[in-house]
Order: C-alpha cells, then structure tokens, then sequence
C-alpha cells in the first residue's frame, strides 16, 4: 500500500469537490455565458477578470487544473498501483473529466441547454463520486485484512446501502436539472420542485434506515458506524440547507441581482449533497469489503445453485 | 470479475443518468401562446399609406399606492461599474408623483375608418436607427421600440465590456443572440424579423442588467416618459386596443377612438402593490413555485 498515492488520490479528491462549489457559483451567479466562447475566453487564454467573467473563467481554470491533476494520478496509477482494476478505474476518472469538459463546452456554445447544464452537473457528482471510490480503494483500511462479518436477518445492508446511493444519485440529477431550468431572476418551476422534494423524502427515508440499520446490526463496527455517523450528519444539514435554499432562491427575482445569501446557501447545499453521496458510497463500499450473507442467505444460494446446475 | 460488475454498474448508472436528463429536458419547455399584438397575421396585405387625416393618442399612466424604493445594485464585482455609477438603483419601478416611467404603450388590434384591419396592413421599415447603450453598466434606454427589420445599433460607453443576450421567445421567428462587446468597441447593429412583445435583454458578466425591446408591425407604440405621458402620433382614423406593458405589473388594455385629425386621451393605471416578477403576457412568463414564507423581503 502507497501512503503517498492515496493521499495524493485524497487531495484530488478534494480538488474536485472545489471545482463542484466552483460550478455551482456560476449557476448561482447566471455566469454560465459571461464568456461566449470556449475553449478560450474571449479568444484569450487569460482574459480580464471583471464581472461574472471571474467566476465563469475562474471555473474553466479549477475544472483545467483538475484535469491535469486526474492526468497526474493515472500516471502514478500506472506505475505504483499493483492493481490493475484500479488503474482502469482511474482511466474511468479521466474518461470522465475529459466527457466533463467537453459538456462544458457543448452547454456554453448552445447557450445553457438544459439537458446539457443538467448532464454537466450531474457528470461532476459523478466523477467525484469515482474519485471517493479510488481513494477508498487506495486507503491503507481497505488494504488490510478484515474479518468478514456475518450479515443479520433482514434486507442485506449491502443492498439497503446501494438502493440509497441509488436514490440519492436520482436526487443529485433532479436537483442538478432543477438548478438549471430558471435562472435566479425566474422562479423554480413547481413541478421539478416538488419533485425534488419529493426525492429529499424518499432520501431521508431510505439513508435514514440505512444508517439506523448499521448502528441496529453493527454498532461496534467502527468501520461501517463512521461513515454512517457522518451520513446522518451531514443528512441532517442538508435538509436544513434545502429549507434555506429554497427560501433564499424564492425571493431572488425580486432583487437586482444574485444575493450572497442565496448564493451562499444554494452552492453549500450542492455541496453538502454531493458530499451525502460520497459518505453513501463509502459506507456502500465498506459494507461490500466486510459483510458476507448471513449464513441462512448462504444456505439459500447454495440451495438455489445446486437446483440449477 | 469484480471490475466487470463495477464497470456494468457504472454504465447502468450513466444510461440512467443520460435518460433523466433527456426526459426532462423533451419535457422541460412549454410553448407560450401566440402573439399577434402586431397583426402578422400572414396574410397578403396592403402598404399604409398616411392620408393626412391621422391622429394622435396621448395620456399618461398613473401608478398607484405606494411604489416600491429603487434598491441600491451591488457593482463591487467589477470596479469600473462602480466608480461610473457609484449610487446604481434598479429601474424595474420608476415613478415620480405617481407616474409610471418605462411603460410601452402601443396599438394591440383595432379597426381603421374604412373597416380593415390594422392587421391586414403592412408599415414601411424606418431608415433610422435604435440606439441601446450601455453607459454606467445599465442599458440606456431601458426599454424600446421599433418595427421588424429595422436597425438596432448597440453601443459601449462604458470602460468595461459587456455581454448583450437577447432573448425572445422559442418559435416566435426571432434568433436568440448573445455577443460580447468589450470597452469601446464599435457598435453592434442587429434586427428582428418578427413582433414579439417584449424581447428581454441581459448582460451575462453583469446580471442586474436588463432591458427590454419591442417590436411592432406598425409604428403607433411610444414609452412612457419620466413624468408618465405618452403620445403617438399618425394613428389613422379607427377605433383601436391600446394597450400599456409594464415589465413588473403586465398589460393592461382600453379602447380607443381615434377621430381624424383628432386627439384621443387614455390613461392607464397600475397598482404599486400589484405585479409580480413576471409578466401576463410575452416573452417572459414564467411559473411561480409555491407561496411560501420568504426571506429578505424588499
């Protein structure tokens, strides 16, 4: 295990958590078309920064400095990682930082479709996500041996785990596309609304037993109460930062311009949403690294196996 | 075998993603209704020409109650807004003594003397131009008029530069455009092929800016002046729509009779208290989300 590489994977993990708050400013800015051109600004590669031009260019800037990050560690990939399932999940990493950017491109030139500025945020939660997933798989925990633990009764937590990562990546594309059908002069549309309310229930419900059910059946398992400790966390203020959000973004098109607290509140929930997502897929990953069926799931494939052979 | 379950999971997961985008999108725009406040009514139609007997419309538009403080624009984002236009209040609402500035007022539909309808004729494109500035990061005038095909010339007084994104209405005929003019370049000359009430315009480096355009068939529209008054002149002899668009209190309309050679007087009036952000009618309908409590009221 390389110390070194996993926290090199952590930092560009972090990094590409900056380059969502970045996005997320300019959708709460309206800076997406501040700049009209792409892949230069202005046909500059360093424009003048006033205006909206900050935070569009700016955004161009982290998401180029996060390519050439993700550029970096496939090449440590390639020669320090054993693991070759690794480095071709890091190949996915690029893949996906390369299709991000090009989408960036694509939703600047047409002028903000929404498929396309919703497909953009939804990739960036995506690529995060991949990145959470290199650094669990590079962190010295996953490495070292565990005893397999038996999994109770009842719904695998495995698979309780990958029905609210599930959901809550359908929340991440209902919120990226309600973002992105009206700008901070227009008022949300009511049905994409409530249907990411909607989806906030169907969220809190699903990671809310999912986080019950690993302190219920594993509460001495630090491994797996950790992450789920820090998804009820930051679930908690998410649902807050939603509440806020909402009532922020509702009054902004009776201001002159994108107020701070609206901006503040709406990229922070963004944030946090996408951070709910990651502290899932960790908790997914670990529940996958250290649980086996219970011994009477066991028995039932075996039974169901030895029917069909 | 693992990386091939991981990788059957990503793609599942990408496919999904792909297909709620795209059915959200397919689904995402409505069509908004028709506008025929111009009477392009696609029929062949005949030339106006003046007879001398024309009239004029004037009034003034009235706003009453209390008419909401112009808030104080935030410039600091770009420093050479600020030190031209120190004190920038927005202009969604200008009134003195309870006259409405900014309201376009114009001839909806109507019947000319000789029975035909305003409509069924065509209007000769004005050689003259438009001017829309951009001085102290506002668009000056804040709102215009003019005919289809004729010449909108915006120009940069300010040091800085400036995106203008014009945005009518999907399927009205007219293109959406969005050009970048930096601090001192020449002026960029456009114009619409068809009506549209009233074509939104925003600066996408500076977003308090907006303006708004409209155009008509025929050349019987004005805005209203500082004290409220409008006037327009050359209206053939008829009985006619008049109608007064506001971008914060909509459209209000009244009838009107037109004498030759005579003066008809209309005024209209809004409530301060009334309006939302968005309009009745035209290019900027929007859908309010639900009636909730809010912050930072203003």
């Amino acid at each position: 295990m390389n110390k070194g590489l996993h926290r090199f994977t952590l930092f560009v993990t972090g990094a590409t958590l900056v380059l969502i708050v970045a996005g997320a400013l300019v959708t709460s800015h309206d800076a997406g078309l501040a700049v009209p051109d792409w892949p230069l600004s202005f046909g500059k590669v360093f424009p003048e920064m006033t205006g909206n031009v900050f935070w569009e260019h700016g955004h161009r800037m982290v998401a180029a400095s996060v390519g050439i990050l993700i550029i970096v560690l496939n090449v440590l990939f390639w020669r320090y990682e054993k693991r070759i399932w690794v480095r071709r999940l890091g190949f996915v990493a690029l893949g996906a930082v390369i299709a991000q950017g090009l989408l960036g491109g694509l939703t600047v030139i047409f002028w903000l479709p929404l498929a396309i500025s919703a497909a953009h945020a939804t990739l960036a939660q995506l690529l995060f996500c991949t990145l959470v997933t290199l650094s669990v798989f590079t962190s010295p925990a996953w490495s070292e041996p565990h005893a397999k633990i038996e999994e109770k009764e009842g719904t695998p937590l495995k698979f309780v785990c990958v029905a609210s990562a599930i959901t809550i990546l359908i929340q991440l594309v209902i919120g990226a596309t309600l973002r992105h059908s009206a700008t901070w002069d227009k008022y949300l549309p009511t049905g994409l609304l409530l249907t990411h309310v909607a989806g906030a229930f169907a969220v809190t419900m699903l990671l809310g037993y999912t986080i019950i059910t690993v302190h219920r059946r594993h509460a001495l398992e630090t491994y797996l109460t950790t992450p789920a400790g820090i998804a009820a966390t930051l679930l908690v203020v998410q649902l807050c930062l939603g509440v806020a959000a909402y009532l922020t973004r509702q009054a902004s098109p009776s201001g002159p311009q994108p107020r701070n607290p609206m901006i503040g509140i709406t990229v922070a929930h963004v944030a946090c949403g996408a951070l709910v997502f990651a502290t899932t897929i960790v908790l997914t990953l670990r529940s996958f690294r250290v649980l086996k069926p219970s011994s009477e799931t066991a028995k039932g494939y075996q039974r169901l196996s030895a029917e069909t052979s | 075998m693992m990386l091939k379950k991981r990788a059957r999971l990503w793609l599942a997961m990408t496919l999904t993603v792909s297909l709620l985008a795209l059915s959200f999108a397919c689904g995402g725009k409505k069509d908004t209704a028709e506008d025929n406040s111009s009477g392009d009514n696609g029929t062949t139609a005949k030339t106006f020409a003046p007879k001398g007997d024309e009239g004029t419309v004037t009034g003034k538009v009235n706003l009453t109650g209390t008419a909401p403080a112009p808030q104080p624009i935030d410039m600091s984002q770009d420093a050479n807004c600020k030190s031209k236009n120190p004190n920038a209040t927005t202009e969604t609402v200008v009134a003195k003594d309870g006259k409405l500035q900014n309201v376009f007022v114009y001839i909806k539909d109507g019947t000319l003397a000789d029975g035909s309808k305003i409509g069924d004729w065509t209007f000769k494109t004005p050689d003259t131009e438009v001017v829309l500035d951009q001085n102290g990061c506002h668009y000056v005038p804040h709102v215009i008029g003019l005919q289809p095909n004729q010449k909108l010339k915006v120009t940069n007084s300010d040091p800085t530069g400036h995106n203008i994104h014009v945005l009518p209405k999907s399927g009205g005929g007219n293109e959406e455009w969005n050009e970048s003019q930096p601090g001192g370049a020449g002026p960029i000359v456009k114009s619409f092929k068809r009506s549209e009430i009233l074509i939104p315009v925003k600066c996408n480096q500076h977003p308090w800016m907006k303006a708004y355009i409209g155009v008509i068939k025929h050349p019987f529209f004005a805005v209203t002046k500082d004290d409220g008054t409008f006037e327009l002149k050359g209206v053939p002899p008829g009985t006619y729509t008049l109608a007064a668009w506001h971008e914060k209190y909509g459209e209000k309309t009244a009838q009107v009779k037109v004498d030759a050679k005579g003066t008809a007087t209309t005024d209209f009036s809004f409530d301060a208290g009334g309006g939302t952000a968005s309009v009745e009618n035209g290019s900027l309908e929007v859908m309010p989300a639900m009636d909730l409590p809010m912050l930072m009221k203003h």
